[in-house]
């Protein structure tokens, strides 16, 4: 019996030692890297959107009730039927439009940094907001309009891995963002709402456009059964600057 | 315990342990080997969903009129949708239109997706995609195949290559119809490449499209697109379309379309939504953010001025695509049929037991080459030549193409009682016209044709096929054939038909602009395409790429609507400087123009204008 205990740690070390051996034959680093050092792809810099999707709702403000493409359930239209600016701004709550949900669909400049080796900081010049994009979970705090952003790459990889049963994950990866715990916004700038309950997931992709500038792409699904009747997806397109040209600050504006 | 025992339950340790080593070190044994392709980084194959939370008007009931916003359009773009009257989708040729991609893929639709490996090795060898809407099939080849040569025929899905970059499938894609932007007449040109990019996250699959089109865009247009896994089969994948007769007794040179300024509908849009014209017509600018401040302080008819032509005269953008490496290129068309380009015109060969029949001769500085092709398509010489124009394009390699060739047909008649060397050399067959032109000319007698015809059609049955040579009187000039294989069903167009250039109508040799469209017409009247316009019978151009009834049309209706642009302005009494003036082929220019050359822009409108002129006084 004794033996048998024997054999079998024996057999672990051998796995343990083979397996670490093999990972650094593969190139693996000897230590946990930061986010910032794993990083499959480079987001940083500045990117300006291109607008040519949804155009009219996203470069004017859209006539109240007009939610032509959103799934809206009857609370949702409820309330983007009674949007009034007016309200917003006595409330000091302009920048509705310019949360979480909907900012990204803004036209605008991102300016995206490495705040610290663990949160992406993502910068608007439209409506001048700033998104924390934290790779370890944040700490509860009072909702804001940009909410609590949790961060992680997301890499294609086996579901079973190594060996017999697959390669080693595939080069490159997305950024990963899931936000919740924000203050309840608009969609669109015309009140088109989503709930403080709203969990909205997004998927930041970079394309290195073969003689071009370089795209980023922000894949966004937004959950919402207060006020959705389907999760809502859109994909927004940014093209990347080689500078700060055009960065432009502005306020938040209610209308 | 016994002793044997143990030593079992040790050796199936030691195994487990060598098992889990071993899957902890196989990924380096199995690296791809250098220089290969990188492996699939995700598996696209499935059933896909858009679900329409984007541009869902456009995409769904359909865009409104003259609402260009965020599209990076030139000025050829703006007045090319500006002209188009939605009324065209009754025209027979057009009833049927299939969509180009990547239009294809915003449209409103189930979309499968499957891949194709090889049976022996299992790399991925295509991955294929299949659009429900206008039943739009494509082909992304994942086996490192180059793209065809310019002078090969153009679909609406394009000929699109790809390879996997990270965790993205990026695709290229080339040789790609003419299509829209968006269906409300903002047009795509056969010249837009695209470079896409697919991604997947979970079950959530996201297109990206970056479309560059020197014709129609003045930057390239990026547009994006998320589709839905779907877990089972959406079981509706067909979409139909015959056409027919949709307007009865319409002549079939009306090609509904709005003058320069003239579109009724164009104030629609801005009225309704209350937007300044500078941002509905569209243009780099609207897709920049700054748009929207430009918006906030614009008045609703500031940039109205951009739906007339404005902007400085402009020339082709198009790639050439006829080969100038001083060879003599050979393209397969169909069974026997070859297209031989190179030598400054497009010549057509067709094979078999007897000897070859070539249609035209190109410009003849190439013309050792081109028999040199021939002689590789088959051991039988030249029999019969077939030219569809006078002009050096098609004639110039007559003298050397007849030396070379021989008329068996001829030796043993009483023909060759008469004339010694009858059958000698090759026959050229030409209308009478062409001949009497060519002789006027001053052109090289030993080129002329030695078998004419004068009225409507020339027939003859040859290599177990039925040819089909048909005058078209006064359309380039007065002798010009087209050339129809009938088994085959390959139509040689000569120059009534170029995907190069403006119509050279050569009014000093009997052509005209009214001759052009009824030749275009009968082309036409002649095709039938595969599926959903596209396909079918093959058009060979006089210059350009192998093309099919989808060209023929839109360069049909382009020199219609330039025709009636023109013939609109000198109803109102403007003359010649004037028509030039008013730029009336300034949405077309981009793809066809020139400023310098054998054949300018300036030439096809006053050859348009005058040869108006003529009928008018033909007409009183």
């Amino acid at each position: 019996m004794k033996q048998v205990r024997w054999a079998a740690l024996a057999a672990l070390l051998i796995a343990t030692t083979f397996g670490i051996v093999a990972r650094a034959q593969r190139g693996g680093p000897p230590g946990p890297r930061t986010p910032q050092q794993a990083a499959p792809t480079d987001l940083t810099g500045y990117w300006v959107s291109l607008v040519t999707e949804d155009w009219r709702y996203r470069v004017v403000t859209p006539p109240k009730g007009d939610y032509t493409s959103v799934p809206l359930n009857p609370a949702g239209r409820k309330v983007a039927d009674g949007w009034d600016p007016a309200r917003d701004n006595a409330a000091g709550e302009s920048c509705r439009a310019y949360g979480v949900g909907g900012v990204m669909r803004l036209p605008g400049r991102l300016h995206i940094t490495w705040q610290d080796e663990r949160t992406l900081k993502v910068e608007t010049d439209y409506g001048s907001q700033t998104r924390l994009l934290s790779f370890t979970p944040p700490a509860s705090a009072a909702p804001d309009w940009q909410g609590a952003s949790l961060a992680t790459w997301d890499r294609s990889e086996p579901v079973i891995g190594g060996g017999f049963f697959g390669p080693a994950p595939a080069a490159g990866g997305s950024l990963k963002v899931v936000t919740t715990g924000m203050k309840p916004g608009y969609l669109r700038k015309n009140g088109v709402p989503y709930s403080a309950g709203a969990v909205i997931t997004e998927y930041f992709d970079r394309f290195n456009v073969p003689d071009s500038d370089p795209l980023l792409v922000v894949t966004t699904e937004i959950v919402d059964p207060t006020y959705l009747s389907q999760p809502f997806w859109t994909s927004t397109h940014f093209k990347r600057q080689a500078d700060a040209t055009g960065w432009n600050p502005t306020p938040c504006r209610a209308q | 315990m016994p002793r044997a025992m143990t030593s079992a339950r040790v050796r199936v340790a030691v195994l487990v342990a060598a098992g889990i080593a071993l899957l902890s070190t196989s990924p380096t044994t199995q690296a791809p080997p250098a220089g290969s392709a990188p492996a699939p980084a995700f598996d696209i194959s499935g059933y896909w969903t858009s679900p329409l939370h984007e541009d869902s008007m456009e995409r769904g009931a359909g865009p409104e009129i003259a609402d260009y916003g965020g599209f990076p359009i030139s000025e050829a773009g703006r007045l090319f949708a500006l002209s188009y009257d939605p009324s065209r989708l009754t025209l027979r040729h057009h009833q049927c239109d299939g969509y180009v991609m990547p239009y294809q893929l915003r449209a409103l639709g189930n979309s499968r997706a499957w891949e194709e490996r090889d049976p022996h090795t299992h790399t991925l060898v295509a991955i294929h995609w299949f659009s429900q809407t206008f039943e739009g099939k494509r082909t992304i080849w994942m086996d490192g195949r180059p793209h065809p040569p310019a002078y090969a025929a153009h679909t609406w899905m394009g000929f699109s290559t790809g390879r996997f970059v990270g965790n993205a499938l990026e695709v290229r894609t080339t040789h790609l119809k003419q299509g829209w932007f968006r269906r409300n007449g903002l047009p795509e040109s056969d010249q837009a490449t695209t470079v896409e990019f697919f991604v997947r996250h979970g079950d959530h699959l996201i297109h990206t499209a970056v479309i560059s089109d020197p014709v129609f865009l003045s930057e390239p247009l990026v547009r994006t697109t998320d589709f839905y896994r779907q877990p089972i089969d959406h079981q509706s994948w067909l979409f139909p379309c015959d056409d027919g007769e949709q307007i009865l007794g319409r002549a079939p040179d009306d090609v509904p379309n709005y003058a320069f300024g003239q579109n009724p509908f164009v104030g629609e849009y801005s009225k309704k939504h209350q937007m300044p014209a500078i941002g509905q017509l569209g243009g780099v600018a609207t897709m920049y953010p700054e748009i929207e401040a430009r918006l906030r302080s614009a008045r609703m008819g500031d940039g109205m001025e951009a739906a007339r032509p404005t902007g400085p005269v402009v020339t082709s953008k198009a790639a050439n695509p006829e080969p100038t490496d001083g060879d003599v290129h050979i393209w397969p068309l169909r069974e026997k049929l070859y297209m031989l380009t190179g030598d400054g015109g497009n010549i057509v060969v067709q094979t078999g037991d007897e000897g070859a029949f070539v249609v035209d001769t190109g410009t003849g500085s190439l013309a050792a080459r081109t028999i040199a092709a021939i002689r590789r398509l088959t051991d039988n010489p030249i029999q019969f030549i077939a030219n569809t124009g006078f002009h050096s394009d098609r004639t110039g390699g007559n003298v050397a193409l007849r030396a070379a060739g021989a008329d068996p047909s001829l030796r043993g008649t009483f023909f060759s009682l008469q004339f010694r060397n009858a059958g000698s050399q090759a026959t050229i067959i030409g209308h009478q016209n062409l001949q009497n032109r060519m002789s006027e000319a001053g052109m090289n007698s030993e080129g002329f044709p030695t078998d004419t015809y004068l009225e409507e059609r020339r027939r003859t049955f040859h290599n177990g096929e039925a040819i089909e040579m048909m005058w078209q009187p006064n359309a380039i000039t007065d002798g010009d054939s087209i050339v129809h294989f009938r088994r085959a069903d390959v139509i040689v167009a000569g120059n009534v038909f170029t995907t190069t250039q403006y119509p050279f109508i050569d009014l000093a040799h009997g052509g005209s602009v009214a001759g052009e469209i009824r030749a275009l017409n009968e082309i036409l009247n002649r095709t039938v395409y595969q599926h959903q316009e596209e396909g079918g019978t093959i058009v060979v151009p006089g210059r350009g790429y192998v093309s099919d009834e989808h060209e023929v049309v839109e360069y049909r209706d382009m020199v219609v609507i330039v025709r009636d642009r023109i013939r609109a302005l000198m109803k109102g009494g403007a003359t010649l400087a004037q028509v030039k003036a008013a730029r009336p082929t300034a949405d077309y220019d981009a793809r066809y123009g020139a400023t310098t050359g054998r054949w300018t822009t300036d030439m096809f409108v006053e050859a348009v204008f005058r040869s108006l002129s003529d009928s008018q006084k033909q007409a009183k």
